[in-house]
């Protein structure tokens, strides 16, 4: 055993430290670049698609794939299935880190990032962006109390830990309160673009979509979270557990495909099913990948007791929300460029990432994920493990 | 709709040249940099099949919105809407989130690519030109206008006047004011011998696109505060029942474990 583990530091951790290292590290220079030379001189960003891959995979996709904390926290507190206990501490610390991951992605997307604090001081109510930036900052320090106790165990200060524990309830309605609100607002982020997002997509309900797949993406990512560091940390799986937490994913994504095709029938855009060409492709794909392909594949026992395949469906579902939040933030958006405006669907300004843009979005995911491996390493975040004070890592 | 009195643009697209004599007296007045503009001729330019041709081109700025979205979407304030018409952006506010760009659906806003952080990158959009309106002169666009494509005015006049110059000459015009109700009303009133969308315009309502979003937002609060008494009931309930039944319990879960 000892053996083993000496081995895989030896050979297996390093290579990937100094790989994740190396990442972060050329993301920090084109990052400098960018606050040197402007947004522009990194990517390929333009007065026709403001947004671009930044939003549309560190906001959409990094606040979607953050919904695993509330999720379990409200399955363990708020509904008192302690049999879950063993799943909060890592679904909060993956939480707790991907909404570092998007405010510091932001801090890179903003023009005027040592102004973030304005969010504060001049609020304007109508604008559902100070909604989510205003429950993305409450929510982060909520996380933090939420998994303070961890912190305080591996210092051994266990007092503090116990006094946490004691007025968890509070913080924990709050956090579902705050991430309610903010999954959903993402969705009305884009209310206001009725002219720019394709009728495929855009909806009065898009909170309420936005809401209800985030609830399939939390227990998805519970599962691919659980499985793979129980794999990479050698420590026992709780697939019992899983397998109660996927039984519900079908339900969840039934309702979602009863929301989107009753919505699409009710505002009378059932034609554009068809005729939208490439939008008509993408929505299909979507639809198969996120929703109906999960659907069954959950609904079937052999697969969800497999832990193989319960990691399978679990990365199917994440890739298909994925997919979602791009389209809806980005593929499906024809923005209007006044130089060579042609109003169709399909406009005819292109917008293709560039590789420092993409760069920065992988060097934060790098610290991320090393900052997890650091946690899970030095902190009692598994709660299989023994203390691992008594016993410093490395020998 | 009638009674709002402030200022506004008449544009007609019969008497546009394409001399983009605006663009240049805009960027002088306002000290716009060569690469940049706050004004762009959009349509398809020359159209027909020869030797019966058109031109169809417009001039195209910030539109003024009665109820601009920008404004509705700016999550610091930095918009406000001036009483005398002009949309008016503040940079000191600004935090450069772009969100105003997503929120025109006229694609206004414009942002500074090229700067950093110490230049500072701001967004940069048509003023109506306050700095000449408040001593009594026109825009610059409009004062130098050869053919008087871009007329100046109180928007109540300027919609008369529109309306007018279709009733003179309804065979050069589209019986269409764009701009008198979309978007929940403009201060920029387009006349056009062609449609208006291929003059780059927009197919929108005479709802502002920011109306379901302002809608969503105001059910925010009251949603927080009941899902909040919810969730707190649920939890309080919960925790009631499992401690009613705490006792057989224990016995339930053994046996199913051990099963």
């Amino acid at each position: 055993m000892n053996m083993n583990t000496s081995i895989q530091q030896r050979f297996r951790l390093p290579v990937l430290v100094w790989v994740l290292l190396g990442l972060m590290g050329f993301s920090f220079v084109v990052a400098m670049v960018r606050y040197i030379v402007g947004i522009g001189a990194i990517s390929d960003l333009s007065n026709s698609y403001p947004w671009g891959f930044w939003i549309s995979l560190d906001l959409f996709t990094g606040v979607a794939i953050g919904s695993g904390a509330f999720v379990i926290a409200a399955i363990v507190y708020i509904f008192e299935l302690k049999e879950f206990q063993p799943l909060v501490k890592p679904a909060v610390l993956t939480g707790f880190l991907g909404y570092i991951m998007v405010v510091v992605s932001l801090l890179v997307d903003l023009g005027h990032p040592e102004r973030i604090y304005y969010m504060l001081i001049h609020t304007n109510h109508t604008s559902v962006l100070l909604e989510i930036g205003i429950c993305v900052m409450s929510y982060l320090t909520v996380l933090a109390i939420e998994f303070s106790p961890v912190v305080f165990e591996g210092l051994k200060w266990d007092k503090w830990a116990h006094l946490i524990h004691k007025f968890i309830m509070p913080f924990v309605i709050l956090g579902v309160v705050l991430s309610t609100l903010h999954q959903s607002s993402l969705g009305s982020l884009l209310l206001i673009e009725s002219t720019k997002l394709h009728p495929l997509w855009w909806t009065s309900i898009l909170p309420i979509m936005f809401f209800v797949s985030a609830l399939a993406i939390g227990l998805g990512m519970v599962i691919f979270e659980s499985t793979l560091s129980s794999r990479y940390f050698k420590r026992g799986l709780e697939s019992h557990l899983l397998e109660k937490l996927a039984k519900a994913i079908p339900v969840i994504l039934a309702i979602y495909l009863v929301l989107k095709f009753g919505e699409l029938i009710w505002a009378g855009d059932l034609h554009y099913l068809f005729t939208s060409g490439t939008m008509s492709i993408l929505f299909w794909a979507e639809i198969l990948i996120s929703s109906v392909i999960p659907l069954v594949w959950f609904s079937i026992k052999r697969l969800r007791e497999n832990p193989n395949s319960l990691l399978t469906g679990a990365i199917i579902l994440l890739l298909g929300m994925i997919f979602n939040r791009f389209n809806v933030s980005w593929f499906a958006i024809q923005h209007p460029d006044p130089t060579t405006y042609i109003p169709t669907f399909m406009s005819n300004v292109k917008y293709i990432p560039t590789i420092p843009e993409m760069a920065i979005s992988i060097g934060i995911f790098s610290a991320g994920i090393l900052a997890f491996g650091l946690a899970a390493k030095y902190l009692p975040v598994f709660e299989d493990e023994p203390h691992p004070g008594s016993t410093p890592a490395g020998d | 709709m009638t009674e709002i009195k402030h200022k506004a643009f008449i544009f007609d697209a019969t008497r546009c040249i394409d001399c983009r004599a605006c663009m240049v007296a805009c960027s002088v007045e306002n000290n716009i940099p060569m690469n940049k503009t706050r004004i762009w001729v959009a349509g398809d330019g020359v159209i027909g099949k020869f030797p019966v041709l058109e031109s169809a081109s417009m001039v195209y700025h910030c539109m003024h919105c009665e109820e601009p979205d920008c404004l509705s979407a700016c999550p610091v304030g930095a918009y406000t809407k001036r009483e005398d018409g002009p949309v008016i952006y503040d940079p000191n506010k600004c935090i450069g989130c772009r969100y105003c760009m997503n929120a025109c659906p006229f694609g206004v806003p414009h942002f500074d690519y090229d700067k950093g952080l110490v230049e500072g990158a701001f967004i940069d959009k048509c003023t109506m030109c306050p700095q000449r309106v408040d001593v009594g002169l026109e825009p610059a666009c409009v004062a130098t206008c050869p053919t008087d494509a871009l007329v100046f005015g109180e928007r109540d006049e300027l919609l008369v006047e529109a309306h007018a110059r279709i009733q003179a000459h309804p065979k050069s015009y589209i019986d269409h004011v764009y701009g008198e109700f979309e978007n929940g009303g403009t201060s920029y009133l387009i006349l056009s011998h062609v449609p208006f969308s291929e003059l780059g315009l927009p197919d929108i309502g005479s709802l502002p696109v920011k109306d379901v979003s302002e809608k969503v937002m105001g059910y925010t609060i009251p949603f927080a505060l009941s899902w909040t008494a919810v969730l707190s009931m649920v939890a309080t309930g919960v925790h009631l029942y499992n401690k009613k039944n705490e006792k057989p319990e224990p016995q339930e879960e053994t046996m199913e474990e051990s099963k």
